[in-house]
C-alpha cells in the first residue's frame, strides 16, 4: 500500500485512511483492546453519550439476530458526559487513532452542552446522533425533520470548533433534504446511515421479541438500501459523506465509495470479525493497486450510470 | 464472608483485556446423548489462562470465510468452557438447538474454529471454602466439569445436584439403583458426590434435592453454586436467603461478548444494569435484583 493516497479530510480532521468504526458497535473502545489493531484505522466513533447517564431499555431482550443482520434496541444506555471524559476517552485515545465522540440529547441545548464540553477534549471530531427522540416534539426523532435536524446541528456548531458530523436516520421519505439542512446548518460531514427501524415477533409468545417493541436493523441485510441513501445524499451535498450500513468486506465498502462516500464505517461485522475494519482496509488497498488508482479520493462518487 | 459481599471473581477483568483471538483446531467433535455435542479444541493460549466459569465466543463458520457475510449465525455464539485438557485443549459442551450449534455439530475434526476467549468473570473460589454444593439444571451442566475439577484440586468437598426435564436433557449417561437413587457416573468419577433427578422419571426438581441438603449446610466453609434456568437460580437464591454465599452463572443473548454492545444486561441490586458477558457470567446471588430479572 506504499504510494497510495488514502487520506480523507473532514473539516480540520485528517484521517490516514477512509475506514472507520461505526458508533454503538465499539462501545467506548477499551472493550475491544487486544482483538485487532484499531490504531491502523482512519477513525473510531465511540458509543453515543448523553449529558447525564442513561440506563437504556429494559433487558431481555435488547438484541435479536435476523437473516444477515441484527435488530437492536439498547436505548442509548451510556455512562454520561462526565464519566466519558474522565474514564472512557483517555482509554480510547490509547489506540492512537482519531477518536470521534457521538452525542445525543433530548433538546438542541443538550447537544450543545455535550459539544461544548467535548470542545476542550482530545476528540478529533463530534458525531451528532440525530436519530434520538426529540422531547419537544413528542419523542419523534430529530432526524426525520429537516428543521429539527438543522436546529440541532446549529446548536452544536455554535458550541464547538471541532469537525462535526451529522448521522442521519434512513427512516425518512427524502433523506437528501435532511442532509442539505444539516450541511447548511454547519455540518462538516454526513454519516449515512443509522439503522433501519424494524420489528421481530416471537410467534410462540405472540409478542415483540425486543423489550422496546421495535429496534434498528443493521448488518448485510441493509447494505443495498444504505448504498442508495448514500448515493442520494452525495448527490445533494458538497461536504464529505461517510457511508455505512452492512459493510462486511472491501467490495461492500467500495460500493459505498463509488456511490459517493469519502469514508466508510464498519459496524455489525466487527461482532463476527473484530478485525473487519483492517480486512476492509487491506482489500481497498488491493483494489486500488489492481486498478492502478493512486488515490482513494479519485474513486469517490465515480459510479457510472 | 457473608452472603452479601461480592469480592472479585476469578477472571481477567473481562472483555478484550486478557482475551485472545485464536484459530483453534477441532481435535474431537463427539456426539453425546440427547442433542448434545462435546468439542475438544486445541487452544493453548486460552487453555493456559482459562478459569472455571469463563466462556469463549465462537464464530460458527469457517475462519477462512470471514470475507463472506453469512445469512444465518451472523453473530458469534457464547459457550462455557467445560474443561481444560492440559497442555493445550479446551472442551465445550453444547446442546444443538439453533443455527450456530447445528453448524458446529457439523464441523469435522481437523478443521479450525475462530475463538475469542477466555471471556468474562469465572467462579470465585475462596481460600476458606470447604464444601460446595453445585446445583445444575439442564444445559447449566456445561461449565460443571471444569468447576468440579477445580474445586476438587483445591480439596473442596463437592456435592453436585443435577436436574433435567428428562434423561435426554443431560449430556451424560444416567445410572439408577434402589440404594443410591439416580446419579451421573461420569461426573461422579471426578471425585464428588452426585445426585440426579429427572422430572420425567423421579418427578422431582433439582431444587427438591437441594431442599433435602439445606439443613446440613450453614458452616463457615459452605457455599452454593447454581447454574441453569433463571427460575431455578431465583428459587435457589430464595431458598438460601442469604444464609450462605450463593454464586450463580447467568446466560443471555450476546452480540459482542466483550461488554461493548450492552445487549446482555441484567438488573443488579445497586440499581445499574450489569453485562452478563463482562461483569458476569458469574455473579453472587446478592448482586442480582431477582424481582426485576426477566424470567
Amino acid at each position: 500500500m506504499s504510494g497510495l493516497d488514502l487520506t480523507v479530510r473532514i473539516g480540520a480532521m485528517t484521517m490516514k485512511n477512509p475506514v472507520m468504526v461505526a458508533s454503538g458497535i465499539f462501545g467506548y473502545g477499551d472493550e475491544f483492546k487486544g482483538l485487532a489493531d484499531y490504531g491502523e484505522l482512519g477513525a473510531l466513533v465511540l458509543k453515543t453519550i448523553t449529558r447525564e447517564p442513561r440506563a437504556g431499555n429494559p433487558p431481555a431482550c435488547r438484541t435479536a439476530e435476523t437473516p444477515a443482520g441484527m435488530v437492536n434496541a439498547i436505548g442509548l444506555e451510556n455512562v454520561g458526559l462526565d464519566v466519558f471524559l474522565r474514564d472512557k476517552l483517555p482509554a480510547a485515545l490509547e489506540y492512537g487513532a482519531n477518536i470521534i465522540a457521538s452525542i445525543a440529547g433530548e433538546t438542541p441545548e443538550d447537544f450543545a452542552e455535550c459539544a461544548g464540553a467535548l470542545d476542550g477534549s482530545q476528540v478529533a471530531g463530534i458525531e451528532i446522533n440525530i436519530s434520538c427522540p426529540n422531547v419537544k416534539k413528542g419523542g419523534m426523532s430529530f432526524g426525520v425533520d429537516a428543521e429539527a435536524s438543522s436546529e440541532v446541528v446549529s446548536a452544536v456548531r455554535g458550541a464547538t470548533g471541532k469537525p462535526i458530523i451529522a448521522k442521519l436516520t434512513p427512516n425518512v421519505t427524502d433523506i437528501a433534504s435532511i442532509a442539505i439542512a444539516c450541511e447548511a446548518a454547519g455540518a462538516d460531514a454526513i454519516s449515512c446511515t443509522n439503522t433501519f427501524s424494524a420489528m421481530v415477533i416471537d410467534v410462540e409468545k405472540r409478542c415483540p421479541l425486543l423489550a422496546a417493541g421495535t429496534g434498528g436493523l443493521s448488518g448485510p441485510a441493509i447494505r443495498p438500501a444504505a448504498v442508495l441513501r448514500v448515493y442520494q445524499v452525495a448527490q445533494a451535498v458538497k461536504c464529505p459523506v461517510i457511508g455505512m450500513g452492512g459493510i462486511w468486506n472491501a467490495r461492500d465498502a467500495l460500493e459505498f465509495i463509488l456511490a459517493g462516500a469519502s469514508a466508510v464505517a464498519v459496524g455489525t461485522a466487527l461482532y463476527a470479525d473484530p478485525a473487519a475494519g483492517n480486512r476492509v482496509l487491506d482489500g481497498i488497498c488491493a483494489y486500488l493497486d489492481r486498478h492502478d488508482i493512486g488515490a482513494v479520493g479519485d474513486l469517490v462518487g465515480s459510479v457510472r450510470l | 464472608m457473608s452472603g452479601t459481599e461480592a469480592p472479585a471473581r476469578g477472571g481477567s477483568g473481562g472483555g478484550g483485556a486478557g482475551a485472545q483471538r485464536v484459530r483453534a483446531e477441532i481435535l474431537e467433535n463427539e456426539r453425546l446423548p440427547g442433542e448434545h455435542r462435546r468439542l475438544l479444541l486445541k487452544a493453548p493460549r486460552i487453555a493456559e489462562s482459562a478459569r472455571c466459569g469463563q466462556f469463549v465466543h465462537v464464530w460458527c463458520h469457517s475462519p477462512d470465510a470471514f470475507d463472506r457475510p453469512p445469512s444465518a449465525a451472523l453473530l458469534r455464539r457464547p459457550y462455557s468452557i467445560s474443561g481444560v485438557r492440559p497442555p493445550d485443549g479446551i472442551e465445550l459442551l453444547l446442546r444443538v438447538r439453533g443455527s450456530g450449534g447445528r453448524m458446529l455439530a457439523g464441523r469435522s475434526e481437523g478443521e479450525e474454529l475462530d475463538v475469542i476467549g477466555p471471556l468474562g468473570n469465572g467462579f470465585y473460589i475462596r481460600e476458606s471454602l470447604r464444601r460446595a454444593v453445585v446445583v445444575a439444571g439442564g444445559i447449566g451442566l456445561a461449565p460443571v466439569p471444569f468447576l468440579l475439577q477445580t474445586l476438587i484440586s483445591r480439596r473442596v468437598r463437592v456435592v453436585l445436584l443435577v436436574g433435567a426435564a428428562c434423561d435426554e436433557m443431560t449430556p451424560y449417561r444416567v445410572e439408577r439403583s434402589e440404594a443410591e437413587g439416580a446419579t451421573l457416573p461420569q461426573l461422579a468419577a471426578l471425585g464428588g458426590e452426585v445426585a440426579f433427578a429427572s422430572e420425567a422419571v423421579e418427578g422431582r426438581l433439582v431444587t427438591d434435592l437441594l431442599e433435602e441438603r439445606l439443613g446440613e449446610l450453614g458452616s463457615e466453609g459452605d457455599e452454593i453454586v447454581a447454574i441453569g434456568p433463571r427460575a431455578m437460580l431465583k428459587r435457589v437464591a430464595e431458598m438460601v436467603g442469604g444464609r450462605l454465599p450463593v454464586q450463580v452463572s447467568l446466560e443471555e443473548r450476546m452480540a459482542c461478548g466483550v461488554g461493548a454492545c450492552r445487549s446482555c444486561v441484567v438488573p443488579s441490586t445497586d440499581g445499574a444494569y450489569k453485562t452478563v458477558c463482562r461483569d458476569g457470567p458469574v455473579f453472587y446471588a446478592s448482586e442480582i435484583d431477582w424481582e426485576r430479572l426477566d424470567p
